[in-house]
């Protein structure tokens, strides 16, 4: 056993080599490297030329009203898709959690939106969202009319453009995490919900006492990994409404990208990417936080 | 008699969730003056294929269709070895600090490439992978091929492999990449599949790498070919909408191919 | 483009000593201000670039760009019209020709504008404010959908285009003379007013602020048409002898016109100045280069000179096209702050056909033009030199 050990430590170099490599070249260099041009007034077009400037970057867009908007916007995204859309995706997986074949095609029916692209529905809804002009106008309004609802600008009403991606996002994503809740569910042992049930359990009893509790892992991590994602908001606003009207659908993204390629302003852009990492990072570790709890 | 009801419901449930991509595949066949106008939406003629033609020819998606497929496909495949082999060194070789090491990777995992965009595209540069046609296609897909999180995501799955199988392996005498090669690999397929299936899920949909790095019009991939036709004038609704049927396509086929293998696996990785 | 570059190697394939080729790579459209960023940041910059009019400044400002003067005699320079060596001249330095020029122009359709009662103004005049929204309530009133204004348009360099001359028509500027200053200058009282005033279209149901089609006057749903050349050849096919075309409606007493395109330039990563040179003689030749480009697009040609190739200039709409460029054309704002300006001053012109109060608007885009300005200038870095060309009519 000791040959073996000691071929495994020798082999482990070669097996690490590529991906550590890749990551290093590609991740960790790069990351660097901005960290070092956040601290200067870099030019896109020249970016060696820049001059130190200390953490002026960082203050400045701590300070700027257009990024903390951009943050304030991203942040009302996340805090409007996640609770709604992991509640919606339970509830889902609440109802199709059936062996029937009728409800196979409903799981997949929620599903299919997550396997289209993003760029592909920003653009589709997009078309969907178009105001009444006479008698043209977008399916949304077209349906609201059925009803006898009032057609409405959407995604060219300050008020409503960011809740109406929101809602384009939610419909995306609803289906994958559904699919999550649904392998959790299907894995709470039978035994405590008979018992429960047995014992005179309603099913909301049920649903508390036993199957949440259950699921609390799983809850976590689909909360975490959807709260990271909304954070990344980008294609959405940028192609539907390019961040407008005003900035009520400016993304942190978009602002990031905006910083590099309008301004050109490569140490700026560098040092929103940083705050940016930070952000993302804390939700991350309060996650991890969450999760132990759990464990202890 | 209830069972009719609940069957009606998941029906119009289902149908009412898809309308917005059954509207999308119906639209792209309607005649562009008719796109809009819902008065008499279904009937009275006005259907026609010469979206797709347009799309076609206007966004070239021959050659965006390649590109992309080339992307995804260079992404997965030789992500699947590469991550492969640090989840197995993570999961089944001992050596000094491995620990520590892998503490570092999943640090990595909270990493969007949105941040790393910029900074990528200079270091993509000085390894000469922008600038001409080849080159930006390995661009393309290069950076992506190694992924903290599917290093994750395979170390769970080799670490729940039963030792029994090694074992057997080492006594018939078998080093780490046999073991690895012949006796570890197989045994997770099923996960195998599910790291392709979401490589394929994200980079399909890629927008902002590409738009970045494909600056030659041949480099174009289906997604940025799409955005393309939203903004060049004609703005032609019926070929965007043709378009977006065309660049969905080939994911539903893949997408398709791999199902059966991404429920069970995606719950194990989220439970733990 | 590919038929001049193989006419210049056919050409030059025979010189005697050097051999020249010229190598074209096209960037697509889509996205060009950040490609060419890209570009120019990966070092792939080619030895001879083209690129649209207003970027000219941010690249010579950057020191991407080898001045022209060298190249041209006098003579040839004065060949080309002035709003053509305005574009390309930053800091009194000749940075970039172009083959081809621009304009922008308010067709009309004869008749439709007599349905309603609407009398066009005198060949080669163009109507002030008032009379232009009087006509649109004529034609509202018979039932006519009055002017098209494009608002669909995807790429916010249209708004920037299209609309300045509402500002400077009405005495505005879009940012001071030195191109650093917009504090005061975008959100004057002047543009205010003027820019309520074109909020008015869309407030009274003038234009459409979404549009669908994007030729609704070829599609004979509109009366008047808010365009450039290029749409010339596609009207005057649609529409015939009903076609008309006068100037911008003016602000104030005085019309303005657009103009500016797309340019060649030199850049210093040419290792053999010269020869590129030749191409960029070539390509902004009249005979060589002027003249089959402006038969493939229809734009207006760069140099005096070749327009007799081109009788369609002798009449309307095209002899309009010319004459705004010898006379009242005003090339767009030469700063190197362009791309943020062209990008906040489009949003804003958005919002505003939107319903966004005006004043608020532009005092917004003011400031955050202003905030990327000044975190470049003061704090020195890459500081721009300081008389550069802002923006004056030429």
């Amino acid at each position: 056993m000791i040959a073996w050990r000691k071929s495994q430590a020798r082999a482990a170099p070669w097996f690490l080599l590529p991906a550590l490599a890749l990551l290093a070249v590609f991740v960790v260099w790069p990351m660097l490297r901005a960290l070092a041009w956040s601290f200067t007034n870099a030019d896109l077009l020249a970016p060696g030329q820049g001059r130190g400037i200390g953490l002026a970057n960082y203050s400045d867009l701590l300070a700027d009203p257009r990024f903390r908007r951009a943050f304030a916007n991203t942040a009302l995204f996340a805090l409007l898709v996640v609770p709604v859309q992991t509640a919606a995706a339970f509830l889902l997986a609440l109802w199709v959690n059936r062996p029937e074949p009728a409800w196979r095609w409903l799981r997949t029916a929620f599903f299919a939106p997550v396997v289209v692209s993003m760029p592909v529905l920003a653009v589709l809804w997009t078309m969907l969202y178009q105001p009444a002009q006479g008698r043209e106008m977008g399916l949304v309004n077209a349906l609201l009319g059925l009803v006898g609802a009032p057609p409405q600008a959407w995604l060219r009403d300050p008020s409503l453009a960011l809740p109406a991606i929101a809602a384009m996002s939610l419909w995306q994503g609803v289906g994958l995490q559904m699919m999550v809740f649904l392998a959790g569910l299907q894995g709470v042992p039978r035994e405590l919900v008979e018992a429960a049930r047995i014992d005179g359990a309603g099913a909301w009893a049920r649903l508390r006492h036993v199957i949440l509790p259950a699921l609390r892992n799983t809850l976590v991590f689909v909360v975490t990994v959807t709260t990271l994602l909304a954070f990344r908001l980008f294609v959405q606003p940028y192609l539907m409404t390019r961040g407008g009207p005003g900035t009520s659908t400016l993304s942190l993204i978009q602002s990031i990208y905006e910083t590099t390629f309008v301004a050109q302003d490569l140490g700026r852009a560098c040092a929103a990417a940083f705050l940016f990492l930070l952000l993302v990072g804390a939700l991350a570790l309060v996650q991890r936080r969450a999760a132990r709890e759990e464990r202890a | 008699m209830k069972r009719l009801l609940s069957w009606a419901a998941s029906l119009a449930a289902g149908l009412l969730f898809l309308a917005p991509l059954l509207w999308m595949l119906l639209a792209s066949l309607r005649e562009e003056s008719r796109i809009f106008q819902f008065g008499d939406w279904l009937g009275s003629g006005g259907w026609t294929a010469t979206h797709y033609a347009d799309a076609w020819r206007r966004a070239e998606l021959g050659r965006a269709l390649v590109n992309s497929l080339a992307q995804v496909a260079a992404i997965a495949g030789a992500g699947l070895f590469v991550n492969a082999l640090a989840a197995y060194a993570f999961a089944r070789l001992e050596f000094r600090g491995r620990e520590v090491l892998f503490g570092a990777v999943v640090i990595l995992i909270v990493l969007p490439v949105e941040v790393l965009a910029v900074p990528m595209l200079f270091t993509a540069r000085d390894l000469g992978l922008t600038g001409g046609h080849g080159a930006a296609m390995a661009g393309l897909a290069v950076p992506f091929v190694a992924k903290a999180f599917n290093i994750y995501f395979l170390r769970q799955h080799f670490m729940a492999l039963p030792a029994e199988l090694e074992e057997a392996a080492v006594l018939d005498g078998a080093g780490a990449w046999r073991q690895f090669w012949s006796v570890a690999l197989p045994a997770v397929r099923p996960a195998l599949a599910t790291v392709v299936l979401l490589d394929l899920l994200a980079h399909w949909g890629d927008f902002l790498w590409p738009l970045m790095i494909a600056t030659r019009e041949e480099t174009r991939t289906v997604q940025l070919s799409l955005a393309a036709l939203f903004t060049q004038p004609p703005v032609q609704w019926g070929d965007i909408l043709a378009c977006a049927v065309l660049a969905t396509l080939p994911v539903l086929v893949l997408f398709r191919w791999l199902q059966r293998h991404l429920v069970a696996t995606e719950a194990r990785a989220g439970i733990k | 483009m590919r038929a001049i570059a193989a006419a210049f190697n056919a050409a030059h394939a025979a010189h005697a000593a050097q051999r020249v080729r010229v190598v074209l790579t096209f960037f697509p459209d889509f996205h060009y201000t950040e490609k060419i960023a890209i570009a120019a940041a990966a070092r792939d910059l080619p030895d001879v670039l083209d690129l649209d009019g207003p970027l000219v400044a941010r690249f010579a400002s950057a020191g991407l760009l080898r001045p022209l003067e060298p190249w041209f005699s006098a003579g040839e320079l004065a060949d080309f019209l002035p709003t053509i060596l305005a574009q390309g001249t930053v800091d009194g330095r000749l940075y970039a020709l172009g083959a081809f020029e621009s304009a922008a122009v308010l067709y009309y359709d004869r008749a439709m504008l007599a349905a309603a009662g609407v009398a066009p103004p005198p060949d080669g005049r163009g109507w002030s404010w008032e009379e232009f929204l009087a006509a649109c309530a004529r034609l509202r009133r018979a039932g006519i959908e009055p002017v098209a204004l494009h608002m669909n348009e995807g790429a916010d360099e249209w708004f920037t285009y299209a609309f300045s001359p509402v500002v400077w028509s009405g005495g505005g500027h879009l940012i001071s003379a030195d191109g650093r200053r917009v504090r005061g200058v975008l959100a004057s009282a002047e543009n205010i007013r003027s820019l309520r005033r074109w909020q008015d279209l869309f407030r009274q149901g003038f234009a459409a602020t979404d549009p669908l089609d994007p030729d609704p006057f070829g599609h004979g749903r509109v009366a008047l048409d808010w365009s450039g050349h290029w749409m010339a050849r596609s009207h005057a096919a649609v529409k015939g002898d009903r076609l008309g075309a006068m100037p911008l409606p003016a602000a104030g007493a005085q019309p303005v016109a657009p103009c500016g395109s797309w340019c060649w330039a030199l850049t210093t990563a040419a290792r053999e100045p010269a020869l590129a040179a030749r191409w960029l003689r070539w390509v902004t030749d009249s005979r060589h280069g002027i003249e089959p480009v402006v038969q493939a697009n229809g734009a207006v040609p760069a140099r005096r000179s070749a327009f007799a190739a081109f009788p369609d200039y002798a009449r309307p709409p095209y002899r309009l096209f010319r004459d705004q460029l010898e006379h009242f054309a005003r090339p767009r704002p030469r700063t190197p702050y362009y791309a943020t300006l062209t990008s906040q001053f489009a949003a804003a012109l958005r919002d505003i056909a939107h319903g966004a109060d005006v004043a608020a608007r532009l005092l917004t885009a003011e400031d955050e033009i202003q905030s990327v300005i000044d975190r470049r200038e003061p704090a020195g870095g890459t500081a721009v030199p300081p008389a550069a060309t802002g923006e004056t009519a030429p």
